[in-house]
């Protein structure tokens, strides 16, 4: 067995014994289902984001259209929350399909501001409609009614369901990665312009690209709200959603398939600990720390902290294909 | 030598049984408060900080001088033998998953034996329902969202009074002043989009209907507003008798200035709380809104009672008067600890108990409430509120006449 | 047309001047150089609490506090080049969003612990009394802040269509290399160019202290408004800058007066996005 694969599975059994070795704890349990959630969301929006180059600052959307359509199945219809997570990836590859058409003919710049608006827009709009509760938000079950109601006290459920679901989204990711679509995003994103010229359909592939990666964002909402139990327009669809996304991934490594589980690994126990070392004498000091620490990886690191490791996990490139920077 | 070794084993443990009663005798009760310490309600929070802890000074400290204020004369809860409270506070950083994730911290690491918060409704529901499944008792001073008491929680109590309640009082307090020949033909309600505004406004739509007033103009508005000049040219426009504005801080800043900018007031102007409450907003427009009507279950009342000796507590320490918020905050550590002290145990269980049987009468608390008592819900039905009037730079009781310690003066004069 | 729906468009006129305003550093930076600054919310946020600073420690008003905050402000987008921007403007843009919205948090925390949350205002009518103009009540520091904003950026127009500098940091801005070798230090353009709209924002944040509340998080409201701004009026673009923000305000207005303020956002956000759809270069960018 290869080096690099001894790793990863090393890796891989550490990630299925976490929640046993810190048994101790709910706190670090439950550390590790968070790390494992938003990781869920960040590999998402790596596949259009990372490796299409399309910077999207607007999947909050997709995130909320998940989390509401989850409690709209359970506030309207009575059904478990899960159950409107297909109804949830239907909507999001709509809406992804909608707005995804005329703005991936957008560039760079211009079609992160499109998504912002998209995402505000949706954000606006929900505050001010009754049925989707308003700004006032929907609460989902309070005492679980069968375990599909995912409604656990300990954090080790969702963990192993969070990880199981992240395999799955690495997994696709992993596939397109390596697939034909794959190649092409890698093209698009170097330099577009000299893709299109060589006849790849750039706009179909961005727009597949973001369709996949809006359906597994809403995901990623769906189960957020099945840890939380509750969701209001900004906790489901506020900026700082899609900002997070966006900085796990590119903290960790943008394009790289490991890149965004490595940022939420380092984002998400930083957030958690730094409030609860310095929150409690209020001075907001996490922040400011928080802040820096990203400062600093974004001037010396700017491909993400995974770059560091990129000799040890480069595979061989096939024969012929040039590795993109 | 071996009865060298046994006499010293012998003098350790009897060193060490006298400092394990020692350390009972010493043991501390910590209690968990989760409040927003930083984001846009940081300063609500910090103030909130501020009074529940002077309130732990006061249950630790001796101060015999608040007579009837249960706790205040002894040091520590004397129904565990003399032990302190020590309150531990968790940034809910204003959003409902940190305010989540740190009532499990406060519950599973630091082990609080019951928790306090978290000021927006909005995180009081996430952070209540961790507690609820860990069988910890969840108090919240100050979170008015209706839903609240509504989900069937046993570990979950409130000691203010909803917006329901709160709505009767404005309705009570105009009736009278009909009554006495003023003109209040219509109301306008101006309320920011969120949980708080939006369920003050509804009930206060409500009630009105019910008693006869005629609500000619509601506008909501999204909070954090940059601009409110048209919201207040629309008041201009239909000039209402009554103004009721429902705001947290930053936007009751923005319409004090915007209603003195465009010069409008009307007849009675009422806000509700939150935002006009803050300290913050009485420093820096305090001027523009004389006569302003607000609610509140804490005001400083007259010198020398127990509000007016609070008070002057906190006012030493913070170098302004007690806000509402923050004294109903004060009045749910009060309560909560002495219901510990009545169950003489850190036993949750007996916590939640003693809290369901918490018969607190109206000279025993800090806030205006008739007193203390929880329904089957866990909401507490002697909460009520009084009207205040701000008068010279501070907010004065005004209504009811029992409770007042000054005179109603209107119309109101803003600038 | 009622004297109130003049006053609502007045009103909306003013406060677009004020958007525009603090917009233009937006554009200027993103334009000629291509970076997103996150952190500008924050930028502006600095200088209102340096206007307030001005005022409770010397008393002055906005007369002191403009060229104090234009002067404080262009030091910090000098230094903010010199040692965060200028290495991750090679980088993809990923790297300047994690950048620049790190430096958000850290000025806009870095404020929360020095001031703590408290909101602070300037006091109320230091600048006299409301104008009257025929029935129209238009208060002194929202005409001072818009007359101002309007110079501003007729300026900073000026400057770089009509000097040698502003000719230089274009030329760095179209072909850095090129530059080069004519003679034209790319890193001294560019550290200009940050001076300068850092500056114009410093002139922004301290007129808007005068009518405004200031608090750490006030950078958050106020930086998607400039996004948008900028956006609408094309990248780049300082006079689309100014349209751009007349635009919005007005129409902002206008819809909180006429539909209701909960849906302002939504018709601003809509047109927002039809611009988008149809002129993606924004109102007045380049194509």
């Amino acid at each position: 067995m290869t080096r690099r694969n001894l790793v990863f599975l090393l890796l891989g059994l550490l990630a299925l014994a976490y929640p046993l070795l810190v048994w101790g704890s709910p706190v670090y349990q439950r550390l590790g289902a968070l790390v494992l959630l938003y990781a869920i969301g960040a590999s998402a929006w790596n596949i259009v984001g990372g490796y299409a180059g399309q910077v999207s600052i607007g999947h909050a959307v997709f995130f909320g259209v998940g989390a509401y359509s989850s409690v709209l199945a359970y506030h309207y219809l009575g059904l478990p929350p899960i159950a409107g997570m297909p109804l949830g990836i239907l909507v999001s590859l709509l809406i992804a399909s909608v707005i995804g058409v005329p703005t991936v003919r957008l560039a760079g710049h211009y079609f992160s501001m499109a998504t912002i608006a998209v995402a505000e827009l949706a954000r606006v709009m929900t505050t001010t409609s009754d049925f989707l509760g308003g700004a006032q938000g929907l609460t989902g079950p309070t005492v679980p009614r069968t375990v599909l109601d995912l409604s656990f006290t300990s954090a080790v459920p969702y963990y192993y369901i969070f990880l199981a679901v992240l395999a799955g989204v690495l997994w696709l990711t992993w596939r397109v990665e390596s697939s034909r679509m794959g190649f092409y995003l890698r093209a698009i994103k170097d330099n577009e312009r000299a893709a299109r010229s060589l006849g790849v359909a750039a706009g179909r592939y961005k727009l597949y690209a973001f369709m996949l990666s809006a359906a597994l964002t809403s995901v990623a909402g769906g189960l957020y709200f099945a840890m939380f139990g509750f969701i209001d327009p900004d906790s489901g669809l506020g900026i700082l959603i899609s900002v997070k996304m966006l900085i796990m991934a590119a903290l960790g490594g943008a394009g790289l398939l490991f890149g965004p589980l490595v940022g939420a690994a380092i984002l998400v126990p930083l957030e958690e600990i730094s409030n609860s070392v310095l929150g409690g004498k209020g001075a907001g000091l996490t922040f400011v720390v928080y802040g820096a620490i990203i400062m600093l990886i974004a001037r010396f690191l700017p491909g993400g902290l995974l770059t560091l490791l990129a000799p040890l996990l480069r595979k061989k490139a096939a024969p012929g294909e040039r590795d993109a920077a | 030598m071996r009865l060298g070794w046994f006499a010293r084993m012998l003098a350790l443990a009897a060193a060490g049984s006298m400092l394990s009663s020692g350390v009972m005798a010493q043991q501390t009760v910590k209690i968990g408060a989760i409040y927003p310490l930083s984001g846009n309600a940081a300063s609500a929070g910090n103030f909130s900080k501020a009074a529940m802890e002077l309130g732990v000074d006061i249950i630790n400290n001796a101060h015999p001088e608040l007579k009837d204020l249960p706790l205040a004369a002894t040091q520590g809860l004397p129904g565990l033998n003399g032990a302190k409270i020590e309150l531990i506070f968790a940034d809910n950083q204003g959003t409902p998953a940190a305010g989540q994730n740190q009532a499990l911290r406060l519950i599973t690491e630091e082990k609080v034996v019951a928790l306090l918060g978290a000021y927006q409704s909005g995180i009081t529901v996430t952070a209540s329902a961790m507690a609820e499944r860990h069988g910890i008792p969840f108090v919240t001073p100050e979170s008015v969202a209706a839903n609240l008491t509504e989900r069937g929680f046993k570990w979950f109590f409130r000691t203010t009074p909803v917006a329901g309640d709160i709505a009767k009082a404005y309705m009570e307090f105009l009736k009278e002043r009909k009554a006495g020949g003023q003109k209040i033909d219509t109301i306008a309600i101006v309320n920011e989009n969120t949980e708080y505004g939006t369920s003050i406004a509804s009930v206060v739509k409500e009630e009105a209907a019910k008693n006869g007033f005629n609500v000619a103009l509601v506008i909501p508005y999204p909070a954090n507003a940059t601009d409110v000049q048209p919201q207040v040219l629309q008041l201009k426009e239909k000039n209402p008798d009554v103004a009721v504005f429902v705001s947290y801080t930053s936007d009751a800043i923005l319409y004090a200035k915007t209603m003195k900018d465009l010069d409008w007031k009307p007849a009675i102007m009422i806000a509700d709380n939150a935002g006009f409450n803050d300290p913050s907003f009485v420093k820096t427009s305090g001027a523009l809104v004389e006569g302003l009507i607000n609610r509140s279950s804490f005001a400083a009342g007259k010198p020398g009672s127990l509000s007016g000796a609070i008070n002057d507590m906190y006012k030493k320490k913070m170098g302004v008067d007690l806000d509402d918020p923050s004294g109903r905050a004060l009045q749910g550590l009060l309560t909560l600890a002495e219901a510990i002290n009545r169950a003489g145990s850190t036993d949750p269980a007996k916590i939640q108990a003693a809290l369901r049987a918490t018969d607190l009468k109206a000279n025993q608390v800090v806030t205006g409430y008739n007193g203390v008592k929880f329904d089957e819900k866990g909401q507490n039905i002697l909460g009520s509120s009084l009207i205040t009037q701000m008068q010279g730079g501070a907010y004065v009781p005004v209504w009811p006449k029992d409770k007042a310690a000054g005179e109603i003066r209107l119309p109101y004069k803003g600038w | 047309m009622s004297l109130t729906l003049v006053q609502v468009i007045v009103g909306g006129l003013l406060l677009g001047a004020v958007y525009a305003l603090f917009a233009s550093g937006l554009t200027l930076i993103w334009g000629m150089m291509n970076v997103v600054n996150f952190a500008h919310g924050d930028f502006v946020m600095l200088a209102m609490y340096t206007a307030f600073v001005v005022w409770t420690g010397m008393g002055g008003g906005p007369a002191a506090s403009v060229p104090i905050a234009a002067m404080l402000l262009a030091t910090v987008g000098v230094l903010c080049y010199f040692l965060l921007v200028r290495h991750i403007m090679r980088g993809p843009m990923l790297a300047q969003i994690l950048g620049t919205f790190g430096l958000a948090l850290f000025l806009r925390y870095s404020a929360f612990w020095l001031f703590g949350s408290d909101f602070r205002t300037l006091p109320d009518g230091m600048l006299g009394p409301p104008f009257i103009v025929g029935g129209l009540r238009i208060d002194a520091p929202r005409l001072l802040a818009g007359g101002v904003g309007l110079i501003v950026i007729l300026l900073l127009h000026l400057i770089l269509t009509r000097t040698a500098l502003g000719s230089k940091m274009l030329a760095v801005s179209e072909d850095a290399t090129a530059a080069q070798i004519m003679g034209i230090r790319p890193e001294h353009m560019q550290a200009a160019a940050w001076a300068l709209a850092a500056g114009a924002t410093g002139i922004a944040g301290a007129l808007i202290a005068t009518f405004f509340y200031t608090s750490p998080t006030v950078g958050e409201t106020l930086a998607i408004i400039a996004f948008v701004t900028v956006s609408l009026g094309g990248f780049g673009s300082v006079p689309g800058a100014l349209v751009a923000g007349l635009l919005i305000g007005v129409v902002e207005s206008l819809s909180a007066y006429l539909i209701g303020p909960v849906y302002k956002d939504v018709i601003v956000y809509i047109l927002f996005v039809l611009v988008l759809w149809f002129r993606p270069q924004g109102l007045m960018g380049k194509a």
